[in-house]
């Protein structure tokens, strides 16, 4: 499989990040991974673990200080001018709370055309607006609402739709589902399958939750204190896991869920 | 087209809102719109002609035939004067207010948006351009350009600018930290982008609170300066100068330092009122009935 | 030892809660599950007696022998704490950050025991030892942000658990903390409970979390509690049609390390979302997101039971469909 991002040696830290107690003043420290091409991949991690902060190096939101990190062969920090932009049309975030991410005073036909007013420098007709908004199971009436007058279930489905408005290649996920409810959170994760296979996606998404990550990934990479600890195909991994960490992560994950015969 | 009951539904709601709103925005609303309205009337009238002296008539009492307040110790009409003075108390403080707003919002927002080891020390900057003595400041600048209503105006800009960045500072600061600029940052827009079409329209409510908390301050600085006539000069008549005449009339005519004074506390406790109400008012977190 | 009946709260014209029965026995774990507009936080509330001024409140929460609607604010407070305790969701919120640990702790000994002095500060000590707390004498000199958030709540468990309650009310105590720190505070919660025969109502809209937990449970949708009874009974035999989807719609982990069969699979979701308050629907509060609706689903649905303690409210039952 053609590897789409690929990360080696890769450190970074925040930059007043001075940590008195001992300790590294690395929040990511010697990181190594690579993301095929329309795979599905979960990033795990209790807090501190560096999960939400590796999605937004990975994307190139934030810049590492050391190793490299390469989107389709090429240095992200090389990606200049109209490359910067194509960069950025091709790595979309979605993030945890709907409410926060989306600003209060626009309205949502507003918000959704941002990403192709900013990377395409063009207004999207109603036409595009209208499909985008249906492809993730709303209607043409939200358009003109304001997030205040909307549940958090869809405005998560707008966040999704606004950044597959500009077609990207990878979508990176982070903690989609945690600020929603159980019912909620059930409707988004089968909207976000359905649209990675519809339009071929690369899906990377960070959870705490063992359980969703067992069954939105194919591939899982444990974290724990700005390293990975584990990382592979999620069956293997989670049926036998090599570390003692991700062995007390699904522990605990399984004494606090609920256990099925299958995933029916 | 709407029937007659939801005519009389949305009139319904529509006075419901109205009763619901503070006291102090009622208030200040009103003396805002005395001040204002006095101001604006003496452009078309005023009950004598400005600065027409009556030196047959001097420091007549309130209730004298023909002078509703009496005059003052040139045989001016008092209720003239006060209008004349409201006029300049208007000027000033709309031209400094909103050139003050405007340069402190400029530099606030981009302090809020440099970096992080740059914003130290530009804070600390702003910090120190609050330390400076508003007064001795105006009297430096009535030295070098000597007194006048533009001296005033100068002033009380170099002194309100740093007020205003500081602040917009924070909260501009706390806005640029929220999921919604960083998604923008995602899709690519820019950092100045980020702060004209993010960060202002969400600080606009701050920003109409702080515009008439500065009005007041501006009201009372005029009339400071004025008093310490290094505001504007006659024949244009002021409040705070009024206000200095009648210190040397403490005996003969001490009710007279009422007028002008009353008029300064009222017209600044006006605005501050009318912040305060409009604080309480765009609030977001005013919630109706929030029930979880 | 506790018992709702009929209990009503109704805020702005607005009915929020409405049960007509809710049982805790002496040492019972009671999970309440709900989504975000269930009710369950209010129905917490309305049994602490902390439900903001403009709530009406009927009905009868009777604690062992006294209805606690009808006392006064000073003999609510009297029970609140040394009867019931409390533990809240975000432990970084309840603890007072300018006051160290032992100090917090000690004013929940001093205000629900009548000890004093030295006796006081071996309580405290005493009190973080039981909450599987190391190093106790120096732990409470500490300030809450030096704590981590699994600390946070260990220390709020004790503090809540200071005047020896007969009953805990937990409301989403775990919802906030990392999973293996969770299980440790769950771990924590049972075994308090059982030592102590303490009854808990654990207040959450984690049904993984309560069947860990709790022995007995309730569903509560649009402020009903629309099915209740023995814990394995209800996940195994779910006879409410909100409750069967629910259990649906839960993620879960496979069993026996079946990933294969669960990668990629969708998941059971429920149709649109739970209605604003006031929005309900008239009859069942569920008909308009049940895939099993019938005409009789518009009028009220009786109360029926299956077998012992297994109360629900459903014209048209899962139990009924052939499995």
């Amino acid at each position: 499989m053609t590897s789409l991002v690929d990360v080696k040696n890769m450190f970074f830290h925040y930059p007043r990040a001075r940590i008195s107690s001992g300790g590294s003043s690395w929040t990511l420290q010697d990181i190594s991974l690579t993301i095929d091409l329309q795979s599905t991949v979960g990033i795990v991690g209790e807090s501190g673990s560096g999960k939400s902060t590796l999605v937004r190096v990975m994307c190139g939101l934030l810049r590492h200080q050391q190793g490299f990190v390469k989107f389709n062969g090429k240095e992200i920090s090389e990606f200049k001018e109209d490359g910067a932009n194509d960069l950025r049309r091709q790595n979309q975030i979605v993030f945890q709370n709907p409410r926060r991410s989306l600003d209060p005073r626009m309205t949502i036909r507003r918000s959704l055309s941002e990403p192709i007013r900013a990377l395409q420098d063009r207004i999207p007709d109603d036409e595009e607006l209208v499909a985008s908004i249906e492809r993730v199971g709303l209607g043409r009436e939200v358009l003109t609402r304001f997030p205040h007058q909307l549940s958090g279930g869809q405005l998560q489905r707008i966040g999704i739709a606004r950044s597959l408005s500009v077609n990207p290649t990878i979508l990176y996920a982070d903690e989609p589902v945690s600020s929603l409810d159980v019912s909620i959170q059930a409707q988004v994760l089968n909207l976000l399958m359905d649209l990675r296979e519809q339009l071929g996606l690369t899906l990377v998404m960070v959870s705490h939750d063992l359980g969703v990550v067992s069954r939105m990934c194919e591939e899982i990479i444990v974290m724990r204190e700005g390293q990975v600890v584990e990382s592979g195909r999620t069956e293997s991994v989670l049926s036998n896991p090599s570390s003692e960490y991700t062995a007390a992560l699904l522990k605990a994950a399984r004494a606090a869920s609920l256990e099925r015969m299958t995933g029916d | 087209m709407p029937d007659n009951s939801q005519i009389k539904q949305a009139s319904s709601r529509f006075w419901k809102r109205l009763r619901r709103l503070p006291l102090t925005l009622y208030l200040g609303g009103t003396l805002v719109t005395l001040f204002v309205a006095v101001a604006l009337t003496s452009f078309v009238w005023t009950p004598y002609p400005p600065s027409k002296l009556n030196l047959t008539n001097r420091l007549a009492p309130p209730g004298s035939p023909g002078f509703l307040l009496g005059t003052d110790r040139a045989g001016r009409d008092v209720v003239t004067e006060l209008m004349l003075g409201a006029r300049n108390s208007l000027y000033v403080s709309v031209v400094s207010t909103v050139i003050a707003v405007f340069i402190g919002v400029v530099i606030g927002l981009s302090i809020a948006g440099s970096r992080q080891i740059v914003q130290g020390p530009l804070t600390r900057l702003v910090d120190v351009g609050l330390a400076l003595p508003g007064i001795l400041t105006a009297l430096v600048l009535a030295t070098k350009f000597g007194p006048s209503n533009n001296t005033a105006t100068l002033a009380i800009i170099i002194w309100q600018v740093p007020v205003a960045a500081r602040v917009i500072i924070g909260p501009a600061r706390q806005i640029l930290a929220l999921d919604y600029v960083e998604a923008a940052y995602g899709y690519g827009r820019t950092k100045s982008f980020v702060l004209r079409r993010h960060v202002l329209p969400n600080i606009g409510p701050l920003l109409i609170v702080l515009s008439s908390v500065m009005f007041a301050a501006a009201i009372l600085i005029e009339a400071a300066l004025a008093y310490l006539t290094v505001g504007v000069q006659p024949p244009t008549s002021s409040w705070g100068r009024f206000l200095n005449e009648t210190q040397s009339l403490l005996e003969a005519a001490p009710y007279l330092m009422f007028f002008p004074g009353v008029a300064i506390v009222l017209t600044a406790l006006g605005f501050n009122l009318l912040g305060d109400g409009l604080r309480t008012v765009l609030d977001p977190q005013q919630s109706r009935s929030g029930v979880s | 030892m506790l018992q709702l009946r009929n209990l009503c709260v109704t805020i702005d014209g607005h009915e929020i809660i409405n049960i007509d029965r809710l049982d805790l026995e002496p040492g019972d774990r009671l999970g309440l599950v709900g989504e975000s507009g269930s009710g369950k936080t209010m129905t917490a509330k309305a049994i602490a007696g902390l439900l903001p001024n403009e709530a009406k409140v009927s009905g009868s929460v009777t604690f062992d022998g006294r209805d606690l609607l009808t006392l006064s604010d000073r003999e609510l407070a009297k029970v609140r704490g040394k009867r019931i305790g409390f533990v809240f969701q975000d432990p970084s919120r309840s603890l007072n950050p300018m006051m160290r640990i032992g100090k917090q702790v000690s004013e929940s000994i001093r205000i629900h025991t009548k000890l004093k002095g030295d006796a006081v500060t071996a309580k405290v000590i005493d009190l973080l030892r039981q909450v599987q707390l190391p190093n106790p004498e120096t732990l409470i000199r500490r300030y809450p942000h030096q704590l981590s958030g699994g600390q946070q709540q260990r220390v709020m468990i004790a503090a809540a658990i200071a005047g020896d309650p007969e009953l805990l009310i937990a409301d989403e105590p775990t919802t906030a903390l990392d999973v293996t720190v969770q299980e440790e505070i769950l771990r924590l919660l049972i075994s308090l409970s059982e030592q102590r025969k303490m009854g808990l109502l654990f207040v959450s809209h984690d049904l993984g979390v309560i069947r860990f937990v709790c022995n007995q449970v309730a569903v509560i949708y649009g402020g009903n509690i629309v099915e209740s009874g023995r814990m394995e009974e209800i996940i195994d035999r779910p006879m409410h049609r909100y409750t069967a989807a629910l259990l649906a719609a839960n993620p879960g982990m496979p069993k026996d390390n079946n990933f294969s069969t669960f990668i990629g699979k969708r998941l059971q979701t429920i149709t649109g979302s739970v209605p604003a308050v006031g929005k309900f629907p008239s009859g069942c509060r569920f008909r308009n997101r049940c895939q099993h609706v019938t005409e009789s689903c518009s009028t009220t649905p009786p109360v029926a039971t299956s077998g012992a303690d297994h109360r629900y409210l459903c014209w048209n039952p899962s139990g009924e469909d052939a499995k």
